[in-house]
């Protein structure tokens, strides 16, 4: 390698020996770098292709019926086909507890016997109140947004989590008070 | 007879199987000589197939064995012990060949070339003849499993990944998904891959042996056998409702009660130990977590290089050594995690579920 | 009478034999005719493009039973019988959630032969376990060491391709086992370290103050499923990877595997 290659054409007088080699490798490394960068934009855009701007899937918000019709104690399983939600009334109110399972989003069933909701894929447990307490699951069930609508009937909006364990619990929105 | 079926589902709850299964994996490679030979196979392999025989009238055991995609994994049940038996009955045979100066089986026939027709041409076509034969009949006899239509609100218990996925599901059990589901499947293949660049060891290349690569066969056949066949024939056989651990001749209980509490070191640290709250910072929180994993990561390799692993870290050189005990570390970490479950229900070394980052 | 004869003479199996390999149509298609002699069993191996993936004389130790298993010959028998029922399959099976569970029924019920997917499904099992004794039997022979380093490293990727196939036909019945199989299974992308909605790291990408880069929508598992649940756009996704994508990367793979067997000096064997 030690071996100087010739000048790819004569240099002109008052101009350095290799010039012309070094603006030409100028010139190689630009489209070099030009070519690379194009690349690079084509296959983000490629990425990008697979993530389409409008999505058909059922709304997030929903409507579920008056919170008189809730009991005291028992697990509401009337949207948890439709729309993945179980609605709990505990003495003082009202949540929203998110059907997928915090470990791998299988759907845990509510074994009212034994007071817990009970994930069949890896036998996570979790209480009534959503909090975990068997089984590999990493954190508690999620909730949604819960509210009160002009008409009297729950409103819950499933755009909005709110998780415990980053004391979200707390905020308005995710209990109702009732 | 009911007596043997409790001992049987005692052995096979999952520590128990998988620590017999090691067991007989070393001894079996320590006394080669006896048992990869003819005669324990022919008294192996049968005694095998009459287990399965016998079991069938059970029940319980029938219901799971029959079940249409569980058909393939009772004939990898037969065909990867087979197969495995039989390298290693070549490797004894070629080692006893080098050890008494004879040259190997495949030394033998290295010189001689034949012509590819008819000699392989023709080997390749009775075997897709058969082949044919064979899954034509399998598709008659057995139709392939369908169950009714996917329903996203009922999750079936159990529910279950493909069969060749469930040694990763097994190791849900063990660790959270990003390492069970996406780390540790990475570093398989990576390391997988790896394998032909870390083993420098010239020997047994392109012949059965194993005294010339001991090592590098119990290492593999390890990883294969225990981490991923034996756990996978564990998910498919034995795991019921709720991910419950089921004996093979036990009834799957939807309601059977398992105690699964299971405890963080942190919990371990600062509750049990110091008898004080959880800090509430983070970091402090779990600098226990912090301190283990850094140090099994980065004290092994050292102190190995410096007793067992000195021959590997003079051959290999620093680059090539740290990347295989790196990896090896990774694939211990699995059984290890097993263990300090079994014996402690311990969950979480680091638990940061604050930021999905558990280990 | 003896015209007769001579005609029926003519009409005998051997003469009609010799008859069509004289014709010119026979000819131009195997050039070689029948390998009777060593020099044409050599000449039929080269100039015929499927058999040329043989070279035309192997080590003897290379072709025993014994030592290979034939295992890489059934992987690849299978992956051929798998292509051309699921390409009788793809006739009938439309990928739409409406269609998808009844369409699978009408290939067992109502179209002649039913058991085209018990083959293919079947097939697909012996595959992933053929492949997996492949790799034991090469392992075990050190096959892998220099100079076939590389054409392991391919054999991973094929064997990784294999369970991925496999994984995407899974869903394609639409039944429940397919269903919460792959809800399992693409769950795991959703705690992809950084690229996934609920991975490590993730909470970390943010666009300007607070809005996060990585959400349900824009992760991993959005981009396997097409949408935030196993749905409609999942199996069309799957559908078109399982018949389409990994196909042709497994082929192109393929290829490469078997050209590097050749070049790496044929079936591994001691020196």
């Amino acid at each position: 390698m030690s071996k100087v290659n010739p000048p790819l054409r004569a240099a002109k007088p008052g101009e350095p020996a290799d010039a012309g080699r070094r603006s030409f490798f100028s010139w190689m490394s630009l489209a070099w770098v030009s070519f690379t960068a194009s690349m690079l934009a084509a296959g983000t855009a490629t990425a990008r292709f697979m993530f389409p701007n409008v999505l058909f899937e059922p709304p997030l918000t929903f409507r579920a019926g008056r919170p008189e019709e809730l009991q005291v104690g028992i697990v509401d399983e009337r949207f948890k086909d439709s729309n993945q939600v179980w609605l709990v009334r505990e003495g003082g109110g009202i949540y929203a507890l998110s059907t997928t399972c915090t470990h791998l989003g299988c759907t845990p069933n509510w074994l009212s016997a034994e007071q817990k909701f009970k994930c069949p894929c890896h036998g996570s447990g979790f209480y009534i109140t959503g909090i975990n307490f068997e089984g590999p699951a990493p954190r508690p069930l999620e909730r949604f947004a819960i509210s009160l609508a002009d008409d009297g009937q729950l409103v819950i909006d499933k755009g909005r989590k709110f998780q415990q364990e980053k004391g979200q619990w707390e905020l308005p929105g995710a209990y109702l008070e009732f | 007879m009911e007596t043997i079926k409790d001992i049987i589902n005692t052995l096979t709850a999952p520590e128990i199987l998988i620590t017999l299964a090691t067991i007989l994996l070393f001894v079996s490679a320590k006394y080669r000589h006896v048992f990869y030979t003819n005669t324990v196979a022919l008294v192996l392999f049968p005694a095998m197939f009459v287990f399965m025989a016998i079991s069938m009238f059970d029940e319980d055991f029938y219901l799971i064995v029959t079940k249409p995609d569980n058909v393939p994994i009772v004939g990898m049940l037969f065909l990867i012990p087979f197969f495995t038996w039989f390298s290693m009955r070549e490797a004894v045979r070629n080692d006893r060949r080098t050890d008494s100066g004879t040259p190997l089986i495949e030394k033998e026939e290295t010189a001689d070339k034949v012509l590819t027709w008819p000699d392989l041409v023709y080997t390749e076509l009775i075997a897709i003849v058969l082949l044919t034969v064979l899954l034509v009949g399998w598709s008659i006899l057995i139709p392939a499993p369908l169950e009714e239509s996917a329903n996203p609100a009922a999750t079936p218990n159990p529910s279950k990944a493909p069969w060749y996925f469930l040694g990763l599901q097994e190791m849900l059990v063990y660790f959270d998904p990003w390492l069970a589901g996406v780390v540790f499947p990475g570093l398989i293949i990576v390391g997988l891959m790896a394998i032909p660049y870390i083993d420098t060891n010239p020997k047994g290349n392109g012949y059965y042996t194993f005294k010339e690569r001991s090592w590098e066969i119990m290492t593999f056949l390890f990883g294969f056998l225990i981490l991923w066949v034996l756990l996978v024939i564990l998910g498919t056989f034995l795991r019921g409702p709720n991910w419950n651990f089921f004996g093979p001749y036990e009834y799957w209980d939807t309601h059977k009660l398992e105690a699964l509490v299971n405890v963080d070191l942190s919990d371990y640290f600062w509750v049990r130990l110091l008898g004080m709250g959880r800090p509430d910072n983070i970091l402090i929180r779990e600098s226990v977590g912090f301190l283990v994993v850094l140090g099994y990561f980065l004290i092994p390799p050292m102190v190995l290089a410096r007793t067992i692993f000195k021959r590997f870290y003079e051959n290999l050189g620093p680059a090539r050594y740290h990347i295989m005990v790196f990896l090896l570390l990774c694939m211990a970490s699995l059984p290890i995690k097993m263990v300090l479950r079994w014996l402690f229900n311990l969950k979480y070394i680091i638990g940061i579920p604050e930021f999905f980052f558990n280990i | 009478m003896s015209q007769l004869k001579e005609l029926l003479t003519s009409l005998s199996p051997t003469k009609l034999g010799e008859a069509i390999q004289k014709s010119q149509i026979y000819r131009s298609v195997f050039r070689v005719g029948v390998p009777v002699s060593d020099r044409k069993r050599m000449l039929v191996m080269l100039g015929n493009v499927f058999l040329h993936l043989h070279p035309v004389k192997v080590r003897k130790s290379g072709i025993r039973l014994r030592f290979t298993w034939c295992m890489g010959g059934i992987t690849f028998f299978l992956f051929l019988v798998l292509t051309f029922t699921g390409l009788l399959l793809m006739f009938y099976y439309r990928p739409t959630i409406e269609y998808a569970y009844v369409d699978i029924i009408d290939l067992r019920e109502q179209v002649p032969l039913g058991i085209m997917r018990e083959i293919h499904r079947w097939g697909a099992h012996a595959m992933v376990i053929s492949v997996w004794l492949h790799m034991v039997r090469v392992f075990m022979t050190g096959s892998y060491k220099p100079p076939r380093e590389f054409n392991w490293g391919v054999g991973v990727i094929l064997l990784v391709l294999t369970l991925l196939l496999s994984f995407t036909g899974y869903l394609l019945p639409w039944d429940q086992l397919a269903m919460w199989a792959i809800t399992v299974g693409s769950n795991m992308a959703r705690a992809t370290p950084f690229a996934g909605y609920e991975g490590p790291g993730a909470n970390l990408l943010t666009l300007g103050e607070n809005i996060p880069l990585i959400s349900s929508t824009s992760d991993a598992r959005f981009a396997l499923l097409g949408g935030t649940r196993v749905g409609e756009m999942a199996l069309l996704r799957f559908y078109v990877l399982h018949c389409v994508g990994l196909p042709l990367v497994a082929g192109f793979l393929m290829a490469v595997h078997f050209w590097r067997i050749r070049r790496d000096g044929g079936i591994s064997g001691p020196l």
